[in-house]
Parts: C-alpha cells; structure tokens; sequence
C-alpha cells in the first residue's frame, strides 16, 4: 500500500504550524500521530496535499496541574502517556482507563488524545469521559485563542468546530467537586475493537443524594451526546436502584444510534441502557473519580 | 537496467536502529516499516497489514512498540529503534527468545518477531507482569496459528527467569 | 501410542525444539516478500470495482507512458487458458477477459521499477465497465430471474451432489424421534499472516517462482499448464510460509500475473498482496445453508440422516468442488448409521470465491449435526455424552459411504473429555448464564487421491548422509506452513536412521531439487511424507547395517543402530560410531543416499464422488467447553476447553498440542468472531484486519490439550493427523455451551453477543 505524496513540513513554532495551515488551507492537514490520518489516507480517504507536522511542538506534549485552572492535557499527548500519567492516575483515574480501553499498545504509543478528539469518529474513546468531567478544549488560531466546553467541540461525523488555521492545543479538566466517574466501552473483541456503545458518567454524591450528573454516551448518535433526559432522572435525588435502572432506560431511549456492521438500532440502545446502570452504579460506589 | 530513482523532495532521515546509527534520503510517505525492511535490509520487520490492525510491523520506538506501518520514516528521525534483529545481543539470543523456542510458540513464525518486541517492552518496564498483563501487552498482535498460549507461556517463562 | 511405549523411541516422540525456530526468532528467517532479486521490478494488479460487469475497454495508454513503468498488460497480452482445479471447472483466466466477476477481480497488471510508481500507473489505466446486476444472495443464486455468471453453469449451479446410500425414508418411519433444523454457517477467510506473495524470474526458457505456498508441485503443474510450458522448465522454490490453512494451494495471481509479468519483461517481477488483496483472492470457507433431518431410536440411536445443503461458492469454483463433497461425505464418519442421502448444490455468486479452509468443508456441518445431537439428546432425556458414546465409531469399521476406519479411540475421547472437565459435577449445576457443552469431530489424515488425476505417488524422500558421516540431510517436497512439518519429518528421518535430531538437516522444498509431495493439506504429511522418510530413513539403515556386518564381523541380523553408534544386540562393547562407517561406505561406495515414496492404498467405493474422503486413517477428538453469557449484552466468555483427540502416534508433543491449540482458535473465531459481510453492490465492508475480527489474546479461554492412547496401523509409527480436526468440534461445542447457559438454541454463525441477546430476548417474550 501506498500513502499517496504530500508536501511534509515539521514547524517550530505553535504560531508557524497555525501560519502554515492558513496557508494551505483545505489541501493541508495536521499530523500528529497519525495512527487515523495516514490509515484514511492509503484507504485512498483522504489526499492532503500538506501534512502540518507537530513533531517539533514538545510543549504540546506535557499533562499537568495548574492551580486554578485544573489539570491540562497537552493534545499531543499519546494514550499511553495519558494512561500511565501520575497525575491523571491520581485525580482522574477513569481517564487513564478510557485511554486503556483503545485499541493496543502499538496504537496508544502513536496514538495521541488531540487527535483522538480532532477526528472526531462517533465512536471515539476519549470524548465521553472527558465530556462528562466537563473538559474544556484550548484551541489556538492565527489571530485569537479560545477555549470552549468539549461538548460544543463536536458537530457532526468527523466534524469539529476548529476553522482554518486552528489547532488543539490543550484540554483541560476543570477542578470540580465531582466524587465518582467511570468510562465503560462495549467492543467486539477485548481489544483492536471500536466501540459499538460507549457510556461516560460522572457524579457528585453526598448523603447519598446526587448532586449533579453528566451522562455522556459515545457511539450510537453522530457525535458524543449528553444523555440529557436521563440525567434529569438522578439530578438532585437520592440515589436508588430504581432510578439507576430508569436512566438507563431513559438514556437507551434518547440515544440515536444507527445499525451498521457492528450493532443494529435495537441492540445498541439495550448496550446504552445496562452501559450507563453500570456506569452510574460505578461512578458511585467507586469513591474516586 | 534502470532501477529506482527517488523523485520528488527528500528529507534526510537519521535513525538508531539497534544501536547503530543509520541515515537515509526518504521521501515524505515513506513509511518507518518500508524505510526498515527496504532501505536498511531489516527484513525480520513483516508486512501484515500495513493500517495497524496486526502488529506484525512492531519494532521499538525509544523503548516502546509501535506499529512501523503508521509512522513515517520522517517523523522517527532523531530516534531510536529497535528491530527483531536487535533482539539478541553477540550472537547470543535473549531469554525471551529462547523460552520462544523452548514453549514451542513459534509455528509459522510471521507474528513471532512483533510479539517478541511487544513482550521485550513489557518485561523491560514490567518484569514480573501477571498472565493478563501479559495478553495486554500482546493485545495488539495477531497470531493466527498458536492461539497465543504458548506465546503467552513463553513470555511469564522470560519473566519467571528474571526472578 | 502410549507415552510407555514412545519412550522405547530415541527422537520421536519427543518435544525438541523446531528445526526453524531460531531463524524465526532471530529475524533470519526470509520469506517470499523479504527476497530480493537483482533487477526486480514490482507487480501490482488493478482489480475491479464492480461485482459482476462487462469489460468494453481498457486504455493502458497514460499508464505505460509514466516514467518507471516497465510494462502494462491486459488480457490480450496473456494466455487465455482457463484454469482451476478440476478440469470440468477450469473457469478462471490469468487477468478477466470478458466480464469481471466479484469486486476485486484482476483486470490489468503493472510492472514498474518501485511500488509506488506501481500503484500510480494503476490509477491511470482506464476502464470502460458495462455493470451488470450481481448475484449476492446464494439462497436466490439459482432462481430464475437472477443473471448467469458463468455462460457454462446453468443456474449458477457450480456443483450438484445427490448421494444415497440404504433407505432413508424408511429408516425415518422407523425412528422414535425424527428432527428437523436449519443451520446457517458464515463466510469465513484464512487470515493467514503472510499475505500471498511470489518472484518470478523468466530467464533462458526457464520460469522461476519463489512463492509462499503450500504446494510447490501443484503450483508447478498448474503454472507450467497454463504456460504451455513443460513442468521440467517451472521451478517452484518455497521459502519461509507465514500460514496458509488451505489458502495457498493453488497459484493466485501473485504467481500467475506476476509469471506473465517476468515473460513480458525479461526481468524478475515480485508480487506481494496487501491484506485487501488476500480478502479479495479469499478461497475461504463457504457459507453453508444446511437443513438436517436425523431419526433415532428410543436408545439415542441414530437410523438415518438427511442433508440437504446450499453452499455459497463465490466466483470462481477453485477448489470448492472438493469442497462441496466434503461437506456430505464426513458426516456419516465419527457416529455409526447405515441409512443417509445427502443432497447439495454449490452456487456461483459475484462474491469472491470460496475454497479450501482448515477442515474443508467439514466444520459447519459438524456444527449443524453436534448442535442437533444436543436437541435430540434434550428431547429425549438422555446426557449429551451418553448419545454421542451411542453412537460413537468403533475401529476397523467402514462407513456407509466406505470409508475405512482402522484405528478409532472416539468412544475413549468421550470419556476422558468428560473427566477433566468435571463434566458430571457441572453440566446442569452451573449458576444461571453459566453453561457447559460439547462438540466432537473427526477428519482425514490425508486425502486418498490427489487434486489431480494422476498416477504419481503422494510423497517422496531422499536422505542423503554426508561423506564424513557426520550429518543427514533429508530432502523433501513437504511444505511447513508453521505446522512444524521440516521439524517432525527430520525427527523421523533420525530415528529410522539411528542418528541424533541434532545431525539432521532439512532442504525443502524445491521442484527443481526436492522430491515430488503433494504438500500441506488435508493434514497428509505426517502420514504421507513420513511413510515417504521412514523409508528412505531405513534404506540408509540397511546400507550402514550391512556394511557394519562386513566391518565388525557380525550378522547383519544382529546389528543395530541408536543414537549415533552402531552396534551387536546384546554386546554392546561391539560397536563403530555411525559416522565411521558411513565413511567408509563413502569411500568404497559413493553416495550414502536413501529413497522412499509413499502411495495409499485403492480406497472408496463406487459411486459418485466416492473418493472425497477417502484417507489412510481418520482422526477422531471431542472438546468440552465452559462458557459464561452476560445475559443483558450477549457478551460470552469461554472460560475453560477441554479438546481431547485421538491422533495416533505422537512425533513431538509440543507440537501436537500447539496444533490442537492453534486450530481450536481458528474453530473459535469463526464461531463467535468472524464474517466477511458486504454492501448491497458486493463490495466487501471489511476487508481489513480491524472490522474482520480474529480473537486478540486477551479474548481466548484456557485450553486443556489431552491425547488419548491411539495406534495408527496405516501410519508410520502409527502416526494419524491433528492440524485440522481440532477446529471441527469447535462451533458446535459452543453452540451447545450457550444453550447450557441460556436455554436458547442459536442457530447461525458467528455467535455474536447481538445474536445471543436477541435469542434471550425472544425466549423472555415467550414465557
């Protein structure tokens, strides 16, 4: 197989890889990894003329903890980075095991959580959790930076919001009173394996009452949903069986998923419904998040 | 006769490959796995899959296994590599690759030298690694003839040996 | 044989290392697309789009004008003989001549002075195509409206079976408990790990082909045929094999495109697949649509049985014809009745073509007839073992269908299997989703005749001693795949011989230099080849024994050799090392060479299609298995399986169970893991090692491999075969397992979790 030619350019700078994109517009694509990118390409998917490479931008590898401002994950970070990184292990353990459930090792050494979110695959590992523990994306541009909810990042199949010359740079978890998360994945094998559903939940728990919920499903709508409606089922109520097994319920039904050679519409919502019990049931009695 | 010619821009790459250093003129879609087995005669590399499903192209980037397939030859300029060629050290084979003889885990042989490397990583930064840690870490290889049992068998071997 | 018995043996049956392991591990080892040779040039081949289209041009104009391309062709520019396996379906041509048949089917071919010029001359060729509408359904392959793909297959039939042996109608009428039940099996594909890969040399009227494939001598005759060529002027050379489970057995277009290439260039052409290119070349298992009827007595017995079976062949018929008489002819093999008819039509669809796969043809009958056994075993209250030790084959008895059966330790399967699982303590004592089951198979140790009408013994062997008498060589056409062939074969040249596995060496295999063997298939070269080595093994016994006589001063009748050392039975002190006598043989004499082939006796009987399944010896093996069903996703783990086989005579233990090891899984995935699925156009969706599934090991049971006692008579040694029997119980095993735990009978292939939730879900709806 061949991956058709491209133009290979390796920036110094954050501002000279924005600068280039600029440049190139359409017929230019990020390289990071490029466990995604160079597969679609020699599938014949995709034939940019320009790969932007990130090589160079080592201050887009580092995770760490800022005061204030949370923990901040460099978007070049590979998978595995983020799944052996102390301290991620430490305050937000079920990111390391999202980052865990891809794929294998080979992949989660290219592999990298940037790229992960910057495909934008509905079946994508990371969006869920780190959407449900309400992470923020760092995007830099040629004339402005922004940082904007996860959640809003995605719009579509392989869409995101980024606009011509911009660039992931950070995602960051916010400090938050969260008490329990939990990321679980359904594939069809235990590993190599997309997601046929995908079920992030995080929640805040006191005197056995749920404060505050996110439900964050992956694999069954066109991007990573919030399970909206069964999160309204907990949200401020004491915590139940019953109420566990109704947003599952709840959430199966608001999901949207489509049959094809991984699952049926049928199946997939069933995976949503006992996925986000399990999930719930995790996230609480867990005791970490 | 005409062979070869490279058209096109070149970028020099320059590599460790088991511990020797190595140069080349690639151009920009030359794959890590092709710049191996064609440039630097490293044929023990194999041809899988080349989208990263198989894990037959694993060597070791700075210690840990990638898929060679997926990563430009450009992009692993600066590092270190190491290939199945680099495996056994003077002539003498390394642990793993004798208890791979030993426990019998090699029948055809065209996933043996990525699972040799997947399980060299693991043993270098987990020596005493559990049975499922061991099906992880080989989680990326495909194996269509042994059912991986003795691959298994072999590498807790390797790491029984470190004891 | 018994482990008692193997020990009076000095390197048969036991576990040495394999012969090419170090080379394995160490990188050495060179396979088909590691060689390079000077001034070789790389093929690609441009292959359709379409499922089923008329080809109304092709312009290779643009293409062969691109600097590095050496030449383009098309059909015009080869020979246009059609081949295949039998002659009566030779349907297949070099590139497509006049219609293109399955998406991926070879249109034109490129050689150019690297790949990527290679793959950039393929997008210039252009194609005219007039698409035609596909056959994608097999159920609907022959119906009257749908288009005809071959103009010589009526109705898309490839192949039309209809056997009868006794009186199944009446043996029904008599039967207490008569069932009915429809199976559908999956399309399923080798996977091996080394794609498809060939060099090809054209040179002074000669052809040389290095190739990864499981048969140089049927690569040579059918390349050497279609070439018009005389076999003598085709050499194949097999380098390192990276698996073939019955996909390399005949040359793909990697050794016919590639040989046209190399004539058209005068220079070496290389043509490795990519893995799209294995899956469209396929020649993998059928799907098999099966409706068995089964009538037993009140005792379990069983009087009759009917199947009635469409099989999905794919494009081309290949090997698939074999395949399609497989299907009947072991299923009267491992459980004893007189009365069977077997009705089967193989047909043609614009998919690509099914052949050869690791148990040929067997597998998803076995799966309909274990599955069965269970529900009539249910209905009639007896234990799922107790049914099968009903019926279980007896040895030295002839099937219904004559197939002789010498040895046969099935019943002593039975038992040990159901020992080491615990069967007794478990089966319906399991917690609720838990189950237990068993599957049993058996299959040939070699097939009675050859692919080809021909006269040629099956396998053949030369050893030839070295002058100093210090090593062996043993050369042979026998193909290791991974199997471990080179490995037991060089066991039993050293063992007839008298000498140490560690003096031995192996050449093989290679046309020009290596004697004639039919290969790797249909699990014949223990067997086969062995018969072939222990003979030529014992000729070079003779010659030292004799001339040791002249030298010690002894009678030949009271020499012997062992490890290395020439002896008088009895007075040892009165010796000569090997290597001294083998010297002087050298030099009194010449050559110290030994020669030995191998042809099975005349079996089958006479009616149509009798000799698919004949064998030397049968293979018989039954394998439990545990299994634990997340009720609310359908996820099924298998905890534990229990395989235990009678295979005769152990060469190498390690070996042995790393076969049952190795076939189990591939007999696992195509139960619960894999299809090859495809768009309503007939383009395949999963063409690819990500959504084509074959089990990670992180998704593998624990596996017990036991053996019973077992003699072969018709083995050297008393050897029988392993590699391909391990994978039939395997469906079945698990089909049955489920239902332990969940109370519903699935009765499709792969297992998946959707299918096993959905079957729960229809179960609850009822109650």
């Amino acid at each position: 197989m061949i991956i058709p030619e491209f133009e290979y350019v390796s920036p110094k700078s954050l501002p000279e890889a924005c600068a280039l994109l600029v440049q190139h517009g359409d017929s230019a694509k990020v390289l990071a990894g490029g466990s995604d990118l160079l597969v679609k390409m020699k599938d014949g998917l995709m034939k940019p003329a320009y790969l932007i490479s990130l090589k160079n931008l080592d201050g887009l590898k580092a995770i760490r903890y800022q005061i204030g401002t949370g923990v901040i994950i460099g978007a070049r970070a590979t998978h595995n980075e983020v799944m052996n990184n102390s301290i991620l292990q430490g305050k937000y353990r079920s990111v390391c095991e999202a980052a865990h459930s891809m794929a294998a090792d080979q992949i989660r050494n290219i592999g990298t959580v940037g790229g992960n979110l910057v495909n934008a695959v509905p079946s994508a590992d990371m969006p869920p959790i780190l959407i449900a523990l309400d992470a923020q994306a760092r995007i830099v541009g040629t004339s402005r930076e922004r940082t904007i909810p996860l959640e809003d990042f995605f719009f579509g199949p392989g869409k995101t919001v980024l606009e011509n010359g911009e660039i992931l740079a950070e995602i960051i978890i916010p400090d938050q009173p969260t008490t329990g998360s939990n990321y679980i994945k359904f594939g069809l094998r235990r590993a190599g394996a997309l997601a046929v559903a995908g079920v992030a939940s995080s929640v805040t728990v006191s005197d056995g009452a749920c404060r505050d919920v996110r439900i964050v499903l992956g694999a069954v709508a066109p991007t990573p949903m919030r399970a909206r409606q069964a999160e309204n089922i907990l949200r401020g109520k004491k915590i139940s069986q019953e109420l566990i097994d109704e947003a599952g319920r709840v959430a199966g039904a608001e999901s949207k998923p489509i049959s094809d050679l991984r699952g049926s519409i049928e199946y997939r919502r069933n995976l949503v419904n006992v996925l986000t019990r399990r999930s719930l049931k995790s996230a609480i009695e867990k005791g970490h998040v | 006769m005409a062979t070869a010619i490279k058209k096109g821009k070149l970028h020099v790459a320059t590599l460790t490959v088991n511990d020797e250093e190595h140069a080349a003129l690639v151009k920009a879609n030359t794959t890590l796995l092709d710049l191996l087995r064609e440039e630097f005669d490293y044929t023990g590399t194999k041809k899988g899959c080349e989208l990263g499903d198989c894990g037959a192209c694993t060597v070791l980037m700075d210690g840990k296994p990638v898929n060679s397939c997926l990563v430009l030859a450009v992009e692993a300029s600066g590092h270190s590599i190491t290939t199945i060629e680099g495996v056994e050290q003077s002539g003498k084979l390394d642990r793993l690759q004798e208890e791979f003889i030993n426990q019998a885990a090699v029948q055809c042989g065209y996933c043996s030298p990525g699972m040799i490397l997947s399980g060299k990583a693991l043993l270098m930064r987990n020596p005493h690694p559990t049975e499922r840690e061991v099906r992880e870490a080989i989680g990326g290889n495909l194996c269509r003839c042994t059912g991986y049992v003795r691959i298994v068998k072999a590498i807790l071997a390797a790491a029984e040996a470190n004891s | 044989m018994s482990e008692a018995a193997a020990r009076e043996f000095s390197v048969i049956g036991k576990s040495v290392p394999k012969i090419d392991a170090r080379d394995k591990v160490t990188g050495r080892a060179k396979y088909t697309g590691d060689l390079k040779v000077t001034g070789m040039l790389i093929g690609k081949i441009l292959r359709s789009p379409h499922a089923h289209a008329r080809i109304l041009s092709i312009d290779t104009s643009k293409a062969e004008k691109l600097p590095g391309v050496e030449v383009v062709i098309t059909a015009k520019d080869v020979p246009s003989t059609f081949y295949g396996i039998s002659p009566a379906r030779y349907d297949e041509t070099i590139l497509a001549i006049e219609k293109v048949l399955q998406v991926g089917d070879k249109v034109a071919a490129v050689a150019a002075l690297d790949e990527e010029t290679a793959v950039k001359a393929l997008s210039l060729i252009d194609v005219e195509y007039e698409v035609l509408p596909a056959v994608l359904d097999p159920l609907r392959a022959m119906d009257e409206d749908q288009p005809q793909i071959h103009p010589q297959y009526e109705r898309n039939i490839s192949v039309e079976i209809h056997q009868n042996f006794g009186d199944v109608e009446k043996a029904f009428q008599q039967s207490h408990l008569v069932r009915t039940d429809r199976f559908q099996g999956n399309r399923a594909t080798h996977v091996p790990m080394e794609p498809h890969a060939a060099i090809s040399k054209w040179e002074n009227g000669k052809l040389t082909i290095w190739s990864s494939t499981q048969s140089p001598h049927y690569f040579q005759y059918h390349i050497s045929r279609v070439f018009g060529l005389k076999m003598g002027d085709v050499r194949v050379i097999k380098p390192f094999v990276g698996g073939g489970f019955g996909g390399k057995l005949e040359p793909s277009a990697a050794e016919y495109v590639g040989a046209a290439l190399a004539m058209k260039t005068g220079r070496p052409v290389k043509i490795v697949f990519d893995r799209r290119e294995v899956f469209f070349h396929n020649r993998g298992r059928h799907a098999q649509t099966i409706e068995l009827t089964t009538g037993v007595t009140k005792e379990g017995k069983i009087l009759g049985v009917y199947g009635n079976y469409i099989i999905d062949g794919g494009s081309y018929t290949s090997l698939g014809i074999a395949s399609a008489y497989y299907a009947g002819a072991m299923l009267p093999l491992i459980y004893e009745f007189d009365h069977f008819k077997f009705d089967c039509f193989r047909v043609h669809t614009n998919l690509p073509s099914c052949a050869a796969q690791r148990g040929h043809g067997v597998p998803q009958p076995r799966f309909a007839f274990e599955s069965q056994l269970d529900m009539i075993a249910k209905e009639l209250g007896m234990d799922p073992i107790e049914i099968r030790k009903v019926n279980a084959r007896r040895p030295d008895t002839m099937t219904l269908n004559d197939l002789k059966v010498n040895s046969c330790e099935f019943t002593a399967c039975l038992d040990k299997a159901r020992k080491i699982s615990g069967w007794v303590g478990k089966k319906g004592k399991l917690p609720p989703g838990q189950g237990i089951g068993i599957g049993c198979g058996g299959f040939i140790t070699g097939a009675g005749y050859p692919i080809y009408r021909t006269r040629l013994p099956h396998a053949a062997a030369v050893v030839k001693v070295s002058e100093q008498g210090d090593i062996a060589t043993l050369y042979i056409g026998a193909v290791d795949i991974g199997q471990g062939s080179d490995t037991i074969l060089a066991q039993m040249a050293a063992e007839a011989i008298g000498i140490n596995y560690e003096d031995m060496r192996i050449v093989s295999a290679d046309t020009e230099t290596t004697p004639h063997d039919f290969g790797a298939y249909a699990s014949r070269q223990t067997l086969m080849s062995g018969h072939a080595v222990k003979q030529a093994g014992e000729e070079v016994r003779r010659q030292i024994i004799e001339l040791a006589a002249e030298l010690l001063e002894a009678n030949v009748a009271d020499l012997d050799i062992d490890r290395r050392v020439v002896f008088v039975k009895g007075s040892p002190e009165k010796m000569m090392p090997f290597e001294t006598v083998a010297n002087e043989f050298f030099i009194r004499k010449g050559p110290l060479m030994g020669r030995g082939s191998y042809t099975p006796p005349k079996l089958g009987g006479k009616f149509k299609g009798a000799a698919v399944g004949t064998s030397p010896a049968y293979s018989f093996a039954a394998q439990i298995s545990q299994v634990e069903v997340d009720e609310e996703t359908g996820q099924v783990m298998v905890t534990n399986v229990w395989d235990v086989h009678d295979c005769g005579t152990v060469i190498n233990p390690d070996l042995l169970h790393a076969q049952v090891e190795g076939a189990l899984f591939m007999g696992m995935g195509e139960a619960m893991y894999e299809e090859v699925v495809f768009d309503d156009k007939g383009k395949p969706l999963n063409a690819n090692l990500g959504e084509y599934r074959v089990p990670t090991a992180l998704d593998v049971p624990q596996v017990i491999s036991e053996l019973v006692d077992s003699y072969e008579p018709a083995g050297p040694w008393g050897v029988k075969e392993v590699g391909e029997g391990a994978t039939l119980p395997t469906m079945g095993c698990y089909a049955n397992a489920i239902y332990d735990a969940i109370g519903v009978r699935i009765y499709d292939l792969p297992l998946t979790p959707e299918k096993v939730w959905k079957a729960i879900q229809g179960k609850k709806k009822q109650s």
